[in-house]
């Protein structure tokens, strides 16, 4: 006896340890990927013009996982309510970062793939806000060719804060977009909403920034789980959401909500173009005295520095170059 | 950046350097310079245009040579000090961008260095002096040659005479 299988395509928007969950039209599918699939994106060891698929080369592993949120999928619907993924449809694009373990070499972790715009939240105070992290967020969504709108939460608890704002237009004059909100107040919030319409956007964060009291405050019914900042000196978040999953929004579009991250490791983003993901440096790479082979750190004639002492770039964003290209 | 322990816990500081103009290895241990900012070099006293806003933050991106120019006293008076005892202060001036800064003398700083820094400073050009005067910055003149020598050897000591290598060269 034959069992019919029909052929359904859709978007990866919750995953747990190997199981997917699959939006399709308004069905969500319980999914598992396929092991041929699975072996092809993570072992592929035959070469493709060999007849009995000979093993040719093993590649290491690079990936943690071959599938992200926001993958759009074909799969094998079962019959019973579950399915089997079958092909991964190429991506527009992916926000990734390097997860490493000690001591093993660095894996590439898709945070999400084929998202409209990368929303870094930070909070105006408690926890207070980091701008280094907030800077390698920013190299990380220009990496992947994606727009960036800053969201600063818990504005009600910021008062006539001078500093905060002058760090925030200095963002402004680089060109990135600001939303200030607070979901104690409602401030902003509307405006946030007309942002995410029709779009596929990612919070991204530390942990206690806001992220989920956010989506909770642009759709009130989805109820997420929040939890308040330790009461300790630092007001530290206590990593209450785990899992990423993508929200579909009511004004159309969707949200991927991740849980916090303390540090961001760039995927892919070589030393020597790193100056090519900050806007306010783009344009002057390569007028350098020593060109392209400029590192922007210590070399005379250097067109960022200059730039930097001249107060056209931020002294802190070229300290976060600086960090950056130490890591990279 | 390394950290170094200290009563008042723990503390964040920038590590050993080779001095840009001399080459000599300098320690930032602060057991060996007395100061917790190692900002110059104790033999040829030049420092580095690194600091933007404050002493440590490390945000300038100049990083020109600081070349030692004169001496001053440091204005924020002690609770109990005598009026005109202030702490000897090295003046640094940045050789790209022209900005100067007022640096504590180490305990191992090369007393007879800084004696010739005060001394050379008796000739600066008139520019200078008009321009750290409009900032702030008094230099030592002349009538305080008594001041500098107690300060850096003590009150009724002779000054040192010279190593057998200062005379070679």
């Amino acid at each position: 006896m034959s069992t019919q299988t029909a052929e359904g395509q859709g978007v990866v928007f919750r995953k747990t340890l190997g199981h997917y969950s699959v939006q399709a039209l308004t069905k969500e599918i319980p999914c598992v990927i396929s092991s041929r699939l699975r072996k092809e994106l993570v072992y592929p060891t035959a070469a493709a013009s060999s007849l009995r698929h000979a093993v040719q080369s093993v590649r290491e592993l690079e990936q943690v996982d071959p599938l992200a949120i926001g993958d759009e999928v074909r799969f094998l619907d079962a019959g019973d309510g579950s399915g089997m993924i079958t092909e991964i449809l190429p991506r527009r694009n992916k926000l990734s970062r390097q997860a490493t373990v000690p001591g093993q070499h660095a894996f590439e972790q898709v945070i999400v793939a084929n998202a409209d715009q990368v929303i870094p939240v930070f909070a105006a105070a408690s926890p207070i806000p980091k701008w280094g992290l907030l800077d390698r967020y920013l190299v990380a969504t220009e990496a992947a060719g994606l727009p960036a709108l800053i969201c600063v939460t818990k504005i009600d608890l910021a008062g006539q804060n001078e500093a905060l704002q002058a760090t925030l237009a200095e963002y402004r004059r680089i060109g990135y977009r600001i939303q200030l909100v607070s979901t104690v107040s409602g401030e902003g919030l509307t405006e946030l909403k007309q942002a995410l319409a029709g779009r596929i956007s990612v919070l991204v964060g530390k942990s206690g920034v806001g992220k989920t009291s956010l989506l909770n405050a642009l759709q009130p019914g989805l109820g997420q789980r929040v939890k308040a900042v330790s009461q300790g000196k630092q007001g530290k978040g206590l990593h209450t959401t785990t899992q990423l999953e993508m929200f579909p929004l009511e004004s159309g579009g969707a949200i991927v909500d991740t849980p916090g991250i303390r540090e961001l490791s760039l995927w892919e983003v070589a030393g020597g173009d790193l100056a090519l993901y900050f806007p306010e440096m783009r344009h002057l790479v390569g007028k350098c005295k020593f060109g392209l082979n400029c590192r922007h750190d210590e070399e005379p004639g250097c067109a960022i520095r200059t730039a930097v002492v001249n107060g056209g770039i931020s002294p802190y964003r070229y300290q976060s170059y600086l960090k950056l290209r130490a890591d990279s | 950046m390394k950290t170094t322990f200290s009563r008042s816990g723990p503390r964040q500081t920038f590590g050993d350097f080779v001095c840009l103009v001399c080459k000599n290895f300098v320690s930032a241990e602060t057991a060996l310079s007395g100061v917790v900012n190692r900002n110059h070099c104790p033999y040829c006293l030049a420092s580095r245009h690194l600091d933007l806003y404050a002493a440590g933050d490390r945000l300038s991106a100049c990083k020109a040579q600081m070349r030692p120019i004169a001496l001053t006293q440091k204005q924020t008076a002690k609770k109990y000090a005598q009026s005109g005892q202030g702490e000897l202060m090295l003046v640094h001036l940045c050789t790209d961008c022209g900005k100067a800064s007022l640096n504590r003398i180490a305990a191992d700083d090369d007393l007879e260095s800084v004696y010739r820094v005060f001394e050379r400073s008796q000739r600066l050009e008139a520019h200078l002096k008009a321009a750290l005067a409009q900032s702030g910055v008094s230099l030592l003149q002349a009538d305080k040659q008594t001041f500098v020598h107690e300060q850096l050897w003590g009150r009724g000591q002779t000054r040192r005479t010279p190593t057998l290598s200062e005379n070679l060269n």
